[in-house]
């Protein structure tokens, strides 16, 4: 008896696994709606522009211009350890982990570290702590926009 | 109307007050000092994904957010 049987596991028919994350996408960005994490993230969605919200929705994440220094940041979905700056490559540089203080879901912590970065970058900057990035931070779990 | 959304753990507050109304702006421009001087920021929309951050209150912003102030993780 093989293990999937064993388990009972059954393997998802060709084209299941694209319809099943279909199915969770929708869940998410309908189902989810008055949840807590579902209005920070529709609050979020109004408030990027238009190729940002394209961005986010596609990719998970989204990218801002620091008010100051003019550098790219990436701010992935999450509520911490989830922002990094890149290069004009779009390679990931530092990473910046800040958030506002309470337990916010994650659609606020993201849209106020992007008002923070387009508006404030050096006060951002003067109180994040630095990480070192790599993929286990920035694995796109879910499409969440 | 004009609002106010102030981020919290329940996703946001939502105040809505009419910005013709003296009474109702006064409660508004109250409610935008006592968070600011607490360490929220304002910030309000000047365009489609364009954003500016306020330090004093502005009669004629439809939509103000507020969110607590920012620490390093």
């Amino acid at each position: 008896m093989g293990l999937s049987a064993m388990f009972g596991i059954r393997p998802l028919p060709p084209g299941g696994r694209s319809r099943k994350r279909a199915t969770r996408a929708l869940f998410i960005s309908h189902g989810a709606e008055s949840t807590p994490e579902g209005r920070s993230l529709r609050l979020l969605r109004r408030w990027l522009s238009p190729s940002q919200r394209e961005q986010f929705g596609r990719r998970g994440y989204f990218e801002v211009i620091g008010s100051d220094s003019g550098k790219r940041y990436r701010i992935h979905a999450g509520a911490s350890v989830n922002v990094c700056e890149i290069d004009e490559r779009g390679c990931l540089q530092e990473g910046l982990c800040f958030m506002p203080i309470g337990a916010l879901p994650i659609g606020d912590v993201m849209l106020a570290q992007k008002i923070a970065l387009e508006t404030c970058e050096r006060e951002v900057r003067a109180v994040a702590r630095r990480f070192t990035p790599n993929g286990f931070h920035f694995r796109q779990a879910r499409p969440l926009g | 109307m004009a609002i106010q959304i102030v981020m919290d753990r329940t996703g946001d507050s939502r105040h809505l007050f009419n910005s013709h109304d003296a009474q109702e702006l006064a409660k508004a421009e109250q409610r935008f000092y006592e968070l600011t001087k607490v360490g929220f920021t304002a910030a309000i929309r000047t365009g489609p994904g364009q954003v500016c951050q306020i330090r004093s209150f502005d009669p004629n912003a439809e939509e103000t957010v507020f969110f607590p102030r920012l620490v390093g993780g």
